[in-house]
């Protein structure tokens, strides 16, 4: 129950009344409240200090005008105040311009105890009755610290909270012990329903059943689905329901009984012999060779105030009895139930008044390994001497060390000098022990040694096995490949005698561990020829991917789309050749891409040779061979290579490249498989999306770019994939971060070291396919618009062609645009499918784009489509949308909940408007008016945007949408000519001319 | 359908009335005693062969036909409802120990503080029988003349199903608290505690720690600080370590009767603790 005080109504009230509560001058109406937290209205009376004219101010109430200073006996009166009833998590989302009360944050601190309690599973599933009908409610289970939190629960209560007056005349107020359990109790219910409900998949208790469900079910099973559902009534025979009642009486008792305000604590620690030394005997009592032995000490904690620890002599004295209820009592049951654990323990109580134990190296050598962790987990306390520290056992110590990340390495393996530290040792943590101190202590046999003032636990034989791993490895003739010191440094190498505990990695070796290596390389220059300007953050990929091809690693480049993947991966290759000749490289990548890596490759690296190998009539067998010792890059699909695949795979490749990476997600499919026989020096995976949906798609990249880094596919499954999906296991998910990280480079758009290289507005020729029946409407139309234009003449030929042209666009977008039939959009249009791909990037990303199109048919089709595809409202405007509904659409865009894609005309949607909020701008058809497309364009952007435009024009080569498209580029380029109005200038081509512009290429159709 | 042969006691022919609230033992089938100091007592009820009884009895005490159940130093008395509209009164005597034989025995629990460890933790080790022996002390009885035992039902035989019944009923109640064993000899849990302490060389506890954080204040005298929290609120963030195993409470709790299509409901929960475990804190 919320109720509230409104700083701008009067603080006091004239209305009397001695008996009855009057009126609170100054609450908030009901209604008013439910607008801020909606809830059910109700009215009830409370008690609040007041003085004669009225209750007083809560603290947290700001006047609008200071109320006069009100003098008066301060006293308690009852006030009539209107509240709304409000579902608990209301509260977690605090509204503004709103001053809570105390009672506010602990009814938060409540909902929390109840939350922990819950994911504890310190609760207890009970049957209980609400108005006749009964209930399945999860009850929490208040023990130990836990009741301590609960009492500070109940003693925290605000008076305030309590203060509602249930009868009249009661004037102590409510209790708060009755008020915290009753909310702890429901807000337990409800954290335990809420965790369950998260779960991936609803968690239904009951066990299927076959067949058809009776109409009533039995009381059992009606109440363990009642415990999971939404509703927590159920219904059942009324016998049945008893005898639940009943049986689950038991249970009911579970967790109720006093834990006891303390638990035992044992304390091991070292105590000097006190040996005389002039005594030549002996000392019996050394337990460590150090003049001193091991003792547990038992002592009594207060579960209240745990750093309340008595130790049993002053048990025994009594003195602890002030402090603890049955201090003596309690500490004999807690030895007895721990003897239960540590037998050990039973000789020692054998005794009027045992305080401790005496413990033999090899008793103290188990209690340390084993017995203390088995009475923690039977919930004592136990305290380990200083300097024993389990985290830190004896175990090998890897240390390399490396000259400063140099700019490139161009050997496979790691040379002496680049790797001159690197080194085993046997060491406690950090401290390296020496030879002889190793041979001691396996000679010493002992268990439980002191090393450097720590105590460790030392199994000698392992430990010898250990020293011989060392001369093994000194006397290795070939040093470590980086793959294999990566392996080793990251806990993947090959099994030691001794865990690794203590990888020290200096220079290189550690920038890769750290992945750290991009911004410690020495950025690279691409070399002379290579017609593009790298950014800077270009330079340090390039550098990296040499790095790491110099030494053989796989690598990852994951950079956000637009970032220039490609023309990095182009300056490797050409960084490469220039001087040397490693041979062809061979780039798999989707059917729209080949283009897009043969234009920018003659557009950027023209002294690379480059050999698109796909469709009919491709070379193959010597023809290929022959073929290829005058190339540099071969471009193929995904789908050619796994048809190719016995061409392919016995051809000596330089390197492989798998653009769009994310092909090879399922590891099974065929494009995975062809990929992955494929041999080649080196191997490099592009993609913007490194992992789509599931981890396994990650564990595909990275097994195929460095074959077993993730370990097999069901180990990666329990290891990472399960507790990072399904229980969100931070541990597990850094875990994976440090395997990967040598391996991957990730740059996103947000990055500040990225966005200050950046240009300002990015051209994308966004590249599609049509599909089959797109190709033969295509062709349909050609042939019949050609026959019409060729016996034409003036007038009516210019209007033949104009409709020939846009019948062509029409195509390109939908089939459906061009039939006007209304037909469902399906996977029928390349352009559509493709743009579907984009904005789901886009739409990831949370970014949002604009799509111009000249025809409003299309944008008609596409709004239904693509709102249902990605599940939000798309905005679109036309020519016909009126000037209110056009201003209120661009503000909704423009405010940051607002919708992330917008749909616009070009016509109508070019010119005035602002629409900041995007920062893509996609061109779906083509006017092939630069000065149009870029008014378009400046909408997205103008001033106020502050973030770069990636702005995409679609493009099927072998169309006339390619075809015009180059003659274009080639116009501006010759006279940067500006084409004075959209498409009249085809009318004047030749018939001839008209062929060659409409005529579909081969490269049209996807052959995936 | 009756088992009993026609020249049976009329109390046999009809059915018990069932008695609402009755005490019932959990065991629902084979042995009743868990523990080794019960079976003592079991062991000499089931060496008087009164076999047919001792089953009938076994099916009151499951049935919840003790209505109840007193035990004292010397004696457990106990109403056990039959046939009859009146219930019957059935004793079990035993010999308590003198004070000076209770002296020793307390000297020597005190002196080896393991026996009241384990006492306290709920168990009774088996040495303590030979510690009292060593006292000359019996703890439990050894034959029929180590008891009395009396019943006001019409049946002839001693022990009778009322009386057996109650012997199952007290075994449970030895097995859930080992001090009952010492009560029935003359020194109840809290008597004994509080004399062992002495012995140990304290007297008896010096003052009782004041409950804590009782007596809610009337709300009139928390006018100066009715809209805060109480500085306790701090703390309210301490809780215990998640120690135990998912569903360890499923561990603790009787099986529900009914299974549902072969699977026990504890076995169901589990999946739900699991679930919960899983979640993250915070």
């Amino acid at each position: 129950m919320l109720w509230a005080e409104d700083g701008s109504r009067p603080s006091t009230t004239s209305r009397r009344s001695l008996r009855s509560a009057r009126p609170h001058p100054f609450a908030l109406p009901a209604s008013a409240l439910a607008g801020v937290h909606p809830g059910k209205q109700t009215m009830l009376t409370m008690l609040l200090p007041s003085r004669s004219s009225g209750p007083v101010d809560s603290p947290e109430l700001v006047r609008v005008t200071p109320a006069a200073r009100r003098s008066g006996e301060l006293s308690l009166s009852p006030w009539s105040v209107p509240g709304v009833v409000v579902d608990p998590a209301e509260l977690e989302d605090p509204a503004e311009d709103v001053r809570y009360g105390a009672a506010v944050p602990h009814r938060r601190a409540v909902a929390r105890c109840a939350g922990v309690l819950a994911s504890r599973g310190r609760v207890r599933p009970t049957l209980g009755h609400v108005g006749g009908r009964p209930e399945a409610r999860w009850r929490p289970i208040v023990q130990g610290l836990d009741a301590v939190t609960r009492r500070a629960l109940v003693e925290g209560l605000p008076p305030v909270a309590r203060a509602e007056q249930r009868r009249g005349g009661d004037v102590a107020g409510r209790d708060p012990a009755t008020l915290v359990d009753a909310a702890l109790s429901t807000l337990t219910d409800a954290a335990v329903r809420e965790q369950l409900g998260r779960a991936d998949v609803p968690l239904d208790l009951v066990p299927r059943r076959r067949g058809r469900a009776p109409r009533s079910l039995p009381a059992t099973e009606a109440w363990l689905g009642a415990l999971t559902s939404a509703d927590a009534r159920f219904d059942a025979p009324e016998r049945e329901i008893s005898e639940l009642a009943a049986a689950l009486g038991a249970w009911d008792e579970v967790g109720t009984e006093e834990t006891g305000p303390g638990r035992a604590l044992f304390r091991l620690v070292e105590m000097r012999t006190l040996h005389d030394p002039a005594d030549p005997a002996a000392d019996e009592a050394d337990q460590t060779g150090d003049g001193t032995r091991w003792v547990l000490e038992f002592q009594l904690q207060s579960t209240d105030d745990p750093s309340l620890i008595l130790p049993a002599d002053a048990v025994w004295a009594g003195n602890a009895d002030r402090l603890i209820v049955s201090a003596q009592e309690l500490l004999l049951a807690e030895l007895g139930r721990a003897a239960l654990v540590y037998p050990m323990l039973s000789s020692a109580l054998r005794q009027a008044r045992p305080a401790y134990v005496d413990l033999d190296v090899a008793s103290a050598h188990s209690f340390l390994t084993e017995d203390a962790s088995a009475l923690v987990a039977a919930g004592f306390g136990v305290q380990l001497p200083a300097g024993w520290n389990g985290t830190r056992p004896i175990g090998l110590r890897l240390s390399t060390s490396s000259t400063p990340a140099p700019g490139v390495i161009l050997r496979g393996g790691l040379g002496r000098e680049e790797l001159a530290q690197f080194r085993w040792a046997i060491a406690v943590g950090d401290q390296e022990l020496g030879e002889e101190e190793i041979a001691e202590l396996v000679a010493a046999k002992a268990p439980l040694v002191r090393v450097r003032g720590q105590w460790v636990s030392v199994d000698a034989d392992a430990l010898a096995k250990g020293l011989e791993f060392l001369k093994r490895e000194r006397r290795r003739a070939a040093p470590p490949t980086a793959a294999e010191l990566l392996a080793i440094a990251q806990g993947r190498g090959p099994e030691t005698p001794l865990p690794i505990t203590a990888v020290a990695a200096r220079g290189w070796v550690g920038d890769l561990l750290e992945g750290t290596a991009e911004r410690t390389l020495t950025p690279l220059d691409p070399p002379p020829g290579f017609l593009a300007t790298l950014r800077p953050y270009q330079q340090r990929g390039l550098s990296w991917l040499a790095f790491l091809s110099s030494l053989g690693l796989g690598a990852c480049l994951a950079d956000d789309m637009g970032l220039g993947k490609t023309v990095q991966m182009l300056a490797l290759e050409a960084h490469e050749r220039a001087g040397t000749a490693p041979g062809p490289t061979l780039i798999l990548c989707p059917m729209s891409l080949v283009g897009t890596w043969q234009r920018e490759a003659a557009r950027f690296a023209p002294m690379l040779r480059v050999h698109a190998h796909h469709g009919i009539g491709r070379p193959l067998g010597e023809a290929l061979r022959q073929l290829l010792t005058g190339t540099d890059i071969v471009v193929t699909t995904y789908g050619t290579a796994a048809r190719d695949i016995e061409e392919l795979e016995s051809l000596p490749w330089h390197r492989l490249v798998l653009d769009e990476a994310q092909a090879i997600k399922n590891s099974q499919a065929a494009p995975s498989k062809a990929a992955r026989r494929i041999t080649a020096g080196h191997r490099i995976a592009l993609t913007g999306t490194p992992m789509e949906n599931r981890l396994a798609e990650l564990w595909s990249v990275m097994d195929f770019l460095n074959p077993g880094v993730l370990g097999a596919p069901e180990r990666f499954r329990q290891r990472f994939a399960v507790p990072i999906e399904r229980h969100r296991s931070d541990d597990a998910a850094d875990e994976l971060r440090r395997i990967t990280r040598p391996y991957l480079l990730r740059r996103v758009k947000t990055d500040p070291t990225v966005i200050d290289d950046l240009p300002e507005k990015i051209e994308i020729r966004q590249e599609y396919r049509l599909t089959r029946e797109q190709a033969s409407l295509y062709r349909t139309v050609v042939d019949d618009m050609m026959e019409k234009i060729e016996d034409s003449q003036g007038i009516a030929r210019r209007g033949n062609v104009l409709a020939a042209m846009a019948k062509l666009k029409q195509v390109c977008n939908h089939p459906a645009q061009l039939l006007h039939d209304g037909s469902p959009i399906g996977r029928r249009s390349g352009k559509v499918t493709r743009l579907e791909e984009i904005l789901g990037e886009i739409v990831a990303e949370g970014d949002k784009v604009l799509c111009f199109t000249q025809f409003t048919e299309f944008a008609a089709m596409l709004v239904p489509h693509l709102s249902a595809r990605f599940d939000q409202e798309v905005l679109y405007l036309h020519g016909g949308t009126p000037k209110k509904k056009r201003d209120e659409m661009v503000a909704r865009f423009q405010s940051p909940d607002g919708p992330s894609i917008f749909l616009l005309s070009l016509k109508a949607g070019g010119t005035g408007l602002t629409l900041t909020a995007a920062n893509h701008v996609v061109h779906l058809d083509r006017w092939w008016n630069p000065a149009v497309e870029n008014q378009a364009t400046d909408r997205a952007f103008r001033i106020g945007q502050h973030r770069n435009v990636q702005v995409r024009k679609f493009c099927c080569p072998g169309t006339v949408e390619e075809r015009i498209d180059t003659l274009i580029e080639s116009k501006k380029a010759l006279s940067d000519m500006v084409i004075s109005d959209g498409e009249d200038w085809l009318g004047n081509l030749g018939t001839g001319e008209l062929r060659e512009v409409f005529a579909l290429g081969a490269e049209a159709v996807d052959d995936e | 359908m009756s088992d009993q042969p026609f020249w049976a006691d009329e109390g046999y022919s009809a059915r018990p009335r069932r008695v609402t609230g009755g005490i019932q033992i959990n065991s629902t089938r084979g042995s009743v005693a868990r523990t080794w100091w019960s079976a003592r007592f079991i062991a000499v009820l089931e060496g008087l062969g009164v076999g047919g009884r001792l089953s009938r009895g076994r099916s009151y005490a499951r049935a919840g036909q003790i209505v109840s159940l007193e035990l004292d130093a010397g004696a457990v008395v106990a109403l056990v409802q039959g046939s009859r509209p009146t219930p019957y009164k059935t004793r079990i005597g035993v010999p308590t120990w003198g004070k000076e034989e209770w002296g020793r025995a307390e000297q020597a629990l005190a002196d080896d503080a393991w026996y009241t460890a384990t006492l306290l933790a709920g168990g009774m080790p088996p040495e303590i029988e030979e510690l009292f022996a060593g006292l000359g002390l019996a703890l439990f009885p050894a034959e029929q003349r180590d008891l009395s035992m009396d019943c006001t039902c019409p049946d002839f035989a001693v022990p009778c199903k009322h009386l057996a019944a109650v012997f199952y009923v007290l075994a449970e109640r030895f097995d859930a608290d080992p001090f009952e064993v010492l009560a029935l000899r003359g020194r109840d849990r809290e008597t004994l505690l509080a004399n062992l302490r002495t012995r140990r060389g304290v007297t008896a506890a010096a003052a009782e720690p004041a409950a804590p954080g009782e007596g809610t204040p009337p709300l009139a005298d928390t006018l100066d600080r009715f809209f805060s929290a109480g500085p306790s609120l701090d703390d309210a963030g301490r809780f215990a370590p998640a120690v135990t195993s998912p569903g360890a409470l499923l561990d603790q709790v009787p099986e529900l009767p009914v299974e549902i299509r072969g699977h026990r409901v504890t076995d169901l929960l589990r999946v739900a603790y699991h679930e919960l475990h899983g979640y993250p804190q915070d």
